[in-house]
């Protein structure tokens, strides 16, 4: 199989990359790049742990090859608030409480993000219909819509 | 993930002429929500993967004059889960799209890629059979138009042949007095259907002219209760013509059992969501007439 120098624009930082065509935008974010904010727990497409933002969209890295976004704009986890203060995202789910585990909250946080850009006003009705291919086993989801009601009103008033 | 060639064709010549080249040896990668969950469980292995999402011109999803709508290839389930005219003419396949609870899959997958899967749970098919679509399919030699029913073949088989691709679906403007509607019945909303359920009903001066029954994961394909449509066809429809027509559609399914389902269960509920399609369905077209 070919390899290849790709160049990925993530975070605004562009990197230059081996790949080969059958590596997952996950694995390449974990791998090589070591982002290892962004996770993989289902790596089939299903419970939403690996979302990333390409062009702005929500978009599951373990159903990406990476091949496939080179040269789009990539936004992961680590890349939302770069340094401090947090993202008001970040800030609002150490805040209210919305992580336990941990391992769900950065998909979470990215699709969140994808949501809210959208939607600056939601009811949380329609946050939880946009959170509903994220899965979280721990919290039982009432303060991660806490959450996200909490930084869309920060985002508001103007906080980025 | 096992090696593969990954092609990357700018044209929608340059595709089929691969695709016609390679054969059975490619695979296309469109929105990839099947295709790649697959590559990497080694359930789909292919020499060469020929992505078309690069082809320009396929992304959209518009009106057609006056006679409907149609969508590309590589148009997004969010793009028409938000499209006004989708919602407003055609709340059958909004309906279809809406329930599907992954927002990512939505914003990554696309209509045609889920039709070219072939699954006979697909929610999304099962609107496009009520509403009658029309596929757009281009090969090697040129363009062909098909009616989506004619495209399901099988369990997983299309009518697709080598070197073709869809390139767009053709959605028909609905007739006066259409009403439509959409149900499933699912384990939890981010499972595939156990059975669902999408209903055309055409009326002109109280009477049913025509009426339109897909069904989703009761059969090998999704398919149309042609028998039961035309029993309703050319009748008034009363509470127990429906009811009638529910039973009879249900007789036409042909279910399995398996994880999500008996067959059993699938018959009896296929029964009461048909009728409650059709009451639905109904109700909304006596609102446009």
């Amino acid at each position: 199989m070919k390899r290849e120098i790709a160049t990925f624009k993530i975070n605004g930082w562009s990197y230059e990359v081996i790949i080969t065509p059958n590596m997952t935008l996950s694995e390449l974010l974990r791998g090589p790049l070591d982002m290892t904010g962004t996770k993989h727990a289902c790596e089939v497409g299903q419970c939403g742990s690996c979302t990333v933002l390409v062009d702005g969209k929500p978009m599951l890295s373990c159903s990406t090859l990476a091949i496939a976004v080179r040269d789009k704009e990539i936004l992961t986890i680590e890349g939302l608030s770069q340094g401090a203060p947090l993202h008001p995202l970040q800030q609002a789910f150490l805040d209210t409480g919305a992580i336990q585990c941990g391992f769900c909250t950065p998909g979470m946080i990215m699709m969140a993000k994808a949501f809210l850009d959208e939607n600056p006003n939601p009811t949380r009705q329609e946050v939880k219909e946009g959170l509903g291919g994220n899965l979280c086993r721990c919290t039982g989801y009432v303060k991660i819509v806490d959450a996200v009601m909490a930084a869309a009103e920060t985002m508001r008033k103007g906080g980025k | 993930m096992k090696p593969f060639e990954y092609l990357e064709p700018s044209t929608v010549k340059e595709a089929t002429q691969l695709l016609s080249d390679y054969g059975e040896k490619a695979q296309v990668l469109a929105g990839g929500v099947h295709l790649v969950p697959k590559m990497r469980k080694g359930e789909i292995e292919m020499e060469y993967l020929v992505n078309i999402q690069r082809i320009p011109g396929l992304d959209y999803v518009e009106p057609e004059g006056k006679q409907g709508l149609k969508f590309g290839a590589m148009c997004k389930l969010r793009s028409m889960e938000i499209s006004r005219t989708i919602q407003n003419d055609y709340p059958v396949l909004y309906e279809a799209i809406h329930q599907i609870t992954s927002v990512q899959a939505k914003y990554m997958g696309t209509a045609v890629g889920n039709l070219c899967v072939a699954t006979p749970a697909s929610d999304v098919a099962t609107a496009l059979f009520a509403l009658g679509a029309e596929l757009n399919i281009a090969g090697a030699h040129g363009e062909r138009v098909e009616p989506v029913e004619k495209f399901y073949l099988g369990y997983h088989r299309t009518s697709l042949k080598r070197g073709e691709i869809v390139l767009g679906v053709f959605l028909p403007k609905l007739p006066q007095g259409t009403g439509t509607s959409f149900l499933n019945l699912v384990r939890t909303h981010s499972d595939i259907a156990k059975i669902s359920v999408a209903v055309a009903v055409t009326l002109k001066d109280g009477i049913c002219r025509e009426a339109r029954i897909a069904i989703g994961a009761a059969a090998p394909t999704v398919f149309r209760a042609a028998k039961a449509e035309l029993e309703l066809k050319d009748q008034k429809l009363t509470p127990q013509l429906i009811n009638q027509a529910a039973g009879t559609a249900a007789g036409e399914t042909r279910p399995i059992s398996d994880l999500r389902s008996s067959a059993e269960y699938r018959k009896k509920t296929a029964k009461v969501l048909v009728r409650r399609g059709l009451e639905k369905a109904l109700e909304r077209a006596r609102a446009q007439a």
